[in-house]
Order: structure tokens, then C-alpha cells, then sequence
């Protein structure tokens, strides 16, 4: 598999990354270094197998969906944010 | 430094003193192993890597995007060792974000080992192992999703021990890639190693992949003397290091002195671990830091829309080799690759599983390597795909979600560390352990 820049423009648009010009190419060379390594895995067959995966016997366990508040953390978390008022995280504008 | 055994008879005076002695020769030892030396609970210092949260601390994943962040909860790992006579004290550098095998990503610059201070301590828990070894931490906590406690453990000479997926609670984990990691002990010697697993492991409500078992004390119940089956796997070995492969060689033979069986069996060449491992943790790991976007914790960019201020603030956030996971991520993720990547690594992760198992129909463990060299010169491997390539012997037990101890056998002729690994089946800690305390008898490691 072959990162060209459309694809890598598509990444960083999915990742929210910009990469500086001047790593692009070098950038592009290790991503598709690396996909044609992984592509080893072509040669198992696999047909058959599960896609889903769990070490835990008969999957993750179930519980009660119970109402659990802890209301400190949330003021603890809006206290250190970047910028807060009262119960509201701050970000540039939105709606003009 | 004393152990940690040792340490849990000391009366609160003599642990005060400890402490302030710890803070002194960690600052005047210039490994570069601690990034802070904040100090919460009673009783036995235990150094605390940067990514599991202890209330009210700067818990930062040794990333620049999580400057300013403070931890608004405890892990239930920190929660547990506080009621077994432990407390938290300092943060323990890593790579960023727990994504390498060096300690060179790190915000804070790389840490050196105490065997060789132009050599990396390897990492991800670079900080943990180069501490505990260079005798400026009693005992730490790691946690390891590709072998990031027992690689750094191996190059740095210490023991380094990653629980069946599922035994230590990951809440108040920074989640790297949730289906593979585990937080474990890093110790002086393996009995430490089991009393700081049984002090931080157990049931768990709020992580939802915790295991409610019935769990049995494995520190009080060691037994070095228990006469075991040991698999190891020849073509594996093949693969390391003329160094390593001697230590491997001798050691199979100090166990055979011991009373254990050896026998030789067959897996499928690393280079599937390898690649099912950085699809799958890239992926989990693409998912989990999309989070840090500038809006509720860290540091955020200068900009003017709410578009710019994600862009900006994960584009100078994030080091290089984390954008790089990001971006692979997203990519085995994305449409119209999902299948032919994600989707595969997952199928092939049953593969993998299924040969442990068979393996451990004829065998209680399974000794291995831990790394194909020992610890590398600091800024010798500048090429991603060589550094994934030398994770080749850990990852596997991460994939299976197996317990996996690494523990000293040898030492080269330039004086660094040789580390071999044991693997049990899930959730036998108790023969994993029990292996390990009769091997580190039978090769009577001098540190």
C-alpha cells in the first residue's frame, strides 16, 4: 500500500494533524514502509476465524445500568479545563 | 536500596527519612528517571508511572499535550497499594503517551540507564526500570501494552511483571490501546514483584474488562521449589543476539539443574505478532487519543475557530512517533481498508491465542527472550519500523492477554543486563510466579 499525499491529506483531515511540509515526504515513505510490512498477515488464512476478540472467557461481563453520579470530578475536571465558566467548557466561536 | 518487603516492616519516621533520601539521590543521579516527586498516601514510596492517575498530581502520559492537566480521580491501582501500608510518590518518565521502546519520546527528554549512561533503559516504562535499578525507587509501577514493563525491565536489570489482561484494574489507566494494556509491578526481585501485584490487583466495577475471579495471595504462597514443564521455542531464539542467545542457553540449563522439564516446541514467525500488534494498538490508540483536542484538559493552541483550535492544538501537542500511530490508526480504520487491515489483525489475534494455548496443553510455562539485544546506545534507531521490529518477543503475550514476569539471568561482557520472560496460561499468576522465583534462584544473578 502506497501513502501518497491524497491519502495522507485524508489522514491528517481524519486524525486532526497537520504535518509540517517538510516531513510529509519523509512521513509518507515510513507509513507505507511500515503498511507493506503488516501486509505479511495476507499469507494466514483466516477465512473462517471470529473478527471480534476477547481474552475474557464468554466476553465481557454484564452489569446493571445504575445512575452513578460523582459531581466533584466534573467540577474538578472544569476547574483545571483550558477555559471554563460555570458548568460550560470555553471554545472560540462556533455560530457566527 | 532496601527491597520492598523490607521496607513494609520500616516505622513511618524511617520511611519520612527513606523518602527525602529517594528525592535527594534521584535528583543528584542524573538518570533522568523521575519528572516529579509529588507525594500522596502513607507508608511505602512507590514511584508511579506518568500515566496512572493519583488525585490532584500533574499526570501527563510524558506528553506536552497534557501540561496543565491535573488527575481529578485515583486509579483503583494507586487506591489498592494505598491500603496495603503503600503510598505514591514521584512520576516516573515514559514515552510519550506509553508509545515506544526507548523513553526517547518523552516531553521530558530521555532517560539513561544505570548500567550504561549513553544506553536508553528502554521503555515504555523507561523511568520505572532505570529507577528501580539505578536504586532510587524501592519498587514502581509500569504498565505495558507491548512489553513496555518487561523490555525496560530486561535492558535496565530489574524484574518487570505484566498481569493477565484483565487482573489490575485500567481505570485511572491513560489508555494507549484498551484492549492490551495492564498496569504491573517493577521490582529488585520477584518476591517484591509479588507483593506489589497482590497489593494492586483485583475486581474492579469500573472497568468493565476486569476479571471477577477468586484470588488467592501468590507473595505468602511462593514456592521456589515447585518442579515445573518449560517450553521454549527454538526457531525464536535463532533471532537474537549471540549475547542472548548464550544467556538463554545457560539458562535452560540452570533450570534443568533445578528439576524442571524442558520441553522444545513450535510458534509462527514474530513477524505476525509484529503486525497484528501495530494495526490493532495504533487503531485502539487513534480512537482513545482522539479525546485530546484542547477542549477539556491539557494545554490548548492559540487559535481562532473551534476547527483550528483541534488542528492546532493536537499538531503541537503530540510528539513525532505518536502522530505517526494516529495516523496509521486511522488508516487501517478508515473505509475501504478496515477489512483488509483491522478486521484481519483482529481474526489473526485468534491465531495467535490458539498456539499459546496449545502450547500450554504440554507445558506450564514458556521461556523466552524479552528483547533480541540488550539495551541499545541512545539515539541508535532512528527508524520506527526497526524499533516495532525489536518488540517481537513481547508482544504476542499482550495479544493473548497472558501474564508474562521478566527477570535478570546475565549479564554481556560490556556489563548490561540480560532479561529473559516467562509466560503462563491466563490467570495462572500463581505458576508463573512460582517459576520465577525458582529461576531466579537457579541463575543467582549479580546486579
Amino acid at each position: 500500500m502506497q501513502i501518497d499525499h491524497t491519502v495522507l491529506t485524508k489522514l491528517e483531515k481524519l486524525s486532526h494533524l497537520r504535518i509540517d511540509e517538510s516531513k510529509k515526504e519523509e512521513v509518507m515513505g515510513q507509513l507505507t514502509e511500515i503498511l507493506g510490512y503488516v501486509d505479511n498477515l495476507n499469507e494466514l488464512e483466516t477465512d473462517t476465524l471470529d473478527a471480534s476478540f476477547s481474552t475474557l472467557e464468554g466476553g465481557t461481563p454484564l452489569r446493571e445500568d445504575l445512575p452513578r453520579a460523582e459531581n466533584d470530578i466534573a467540577k474538578n475536571i472544569l476547574a483545571h479545563a483550558p477555559e471554563s465558566q460555570d458548568d460550560f467548557f470555553i471554545v472560540p466561536a462556533i455560530i457566527e | 536500596m532496601i527491597t520492598l518487603k523490607e521496607a513494609l516492616t520500616k516505622s513511618s519516621e524511617e520511611l519520612e527519612e527513606l523518602k527525602a533520601e529517594l528525592e535527594k539521590k534521584a535528583k543528584g543521579s542524573g538518570l533522568n528517571a523521575y519528572v516529579g516527586f509529588e507525594s500522596s498516601g502513607e507508608g511505602v514510596p512507590i514511584l508511579v508511572k506518568d500515566n496512572i492517575q493519583v488525585k490532584d498530581w500533574s499526570v501527563t502520559s510524558g506528553s506536552k499535550i497534557l501540561q496543565g492537566y491535573i488527575a481529578p480521580y485515583e486509579a483503583t491501582a494507586i487506591k489498592n497499594l494505598k491500603s496495603k501500608g503503600m503510598m505514591a510518590f514521584g512520576r516516573a518518565n515514559m514515552d510519550e503517551f506509553a508509545m515506544g521502546s526507548t523513553t526517547e519520546s518523552s516531553f521530558y527528554g530521555v532517560t539513561k540507564n544505570p548500567h550504561g549512561t549513553d544506553r536508553v533503559p528502554g521503555g515504555s516504562s523507561g523511568g520505572s526500570a532505570a529507577a528501580v535499578a539505578g536504586g532510587i525507587a524501592i519498587a514502581a509501577l509500569g504498565s505495558d501494552t507491548g512489553g513496555s514493563i518487561r523490555q525496560p525491565a530486561a535492558y535496565c536489570g530489574c524484574v518487570g511483571m505484566k498481569p493477565t489482561y484483565g487482573r489490575v484494574s485500567r481505570f485511572g489507566l491513560a489508555a494507549y490501546a484498551s484492549s492490551l494494556d495492564q498496569i504491573g509491578p517493577i521490582t529488585q526481585n520477584v518476591e517484591d514483584a509479588a507483593i506489589l501485584y497482590d497489593a494492586i490487583k483485583g475486581h474492579d466495577d469500573k472497568d468493565s474488562t476486569s476479571a471477577d475471579f477468586e484470588i488467592e495471595d501468590i507473595a505468602n504462597n511462593l514456592n521456589p521449589d515447585v518442579k515445573l514443564t518449560i517450553a521454549v521455542i527454538d526457531d525464536h531464539i535463532s533471532q537474537a543476539d549471540t549475547d542472548i542467545q548464550k544467556a538463554f542457553a545457560s539458562t535452560i540449563k540452570a533450570l534443568e539443574k533445578a528439576g524442571h522439564t524442558i520441553v522444545h516446541k513450535e510458534m509462527s514467525n514474530t513477524k505476525y505478532d509484529i503486525a497484528t500488534y501495530y494495526i490493532l494498538a495504533t487503531a485502539e490508540a487513534a480512537t482513545n487519543l482522539a479525546r485530546y483536542d484542547g477542549v477539556r484538559y491539557g494545554t490548548r493552541a492559540e487559535s481562532n475557530t473551534t476547527e483550528e483550535l483541534f488542528f492546532n492544538t493536537r499538531s503541537e501537542g503530540f510528539g513525532t512517533e505518536v502522530k505517526r500511530r494516529i495516523l496509521l490508526g486511522n488508516f487501517v480504520l478508515s473505509s475501504g481498508y478496515y477489512d483488509a487491515y483491522y478486521v484481519k489483525a483482529q481474526k489473526v489475534r485468534h491465531l495467535i491465542r490458539d498456539e499459546f494455548n496449545a502450547i500450554f496443553a504440554d507445558a506450564d510455562l514458556i521461556l523466552s527472550p524479552v528483547a533480541p539485544s540488550v539495551a541499545p546506545k541512545i539515539g541508535a534507531n532512528e527508524d520506527p519500523l526497526e524499533m516495532y521490529k525489536s518488540d517481537m518477543y513481547t508482544l504476542g503475550v499482550n495479544l493473548a492477554g497472558l501474564p508474562g514476569i521478566s527477570l535478570p539471568v546475565a549479564k554481556n561482557d560490556e556489563g548490561m543486563p540480560i532479561g529473559l520472560q516467562l509466560i503462563a496460561k491466563a490467570f495462572d499468576e500463581k505458576t508463573l510466579f512460582n517459576g520465577a522465583a525458582s529461576m531466579e534462584k537457579a541463575v543467582n544473578y549479580t546486579k
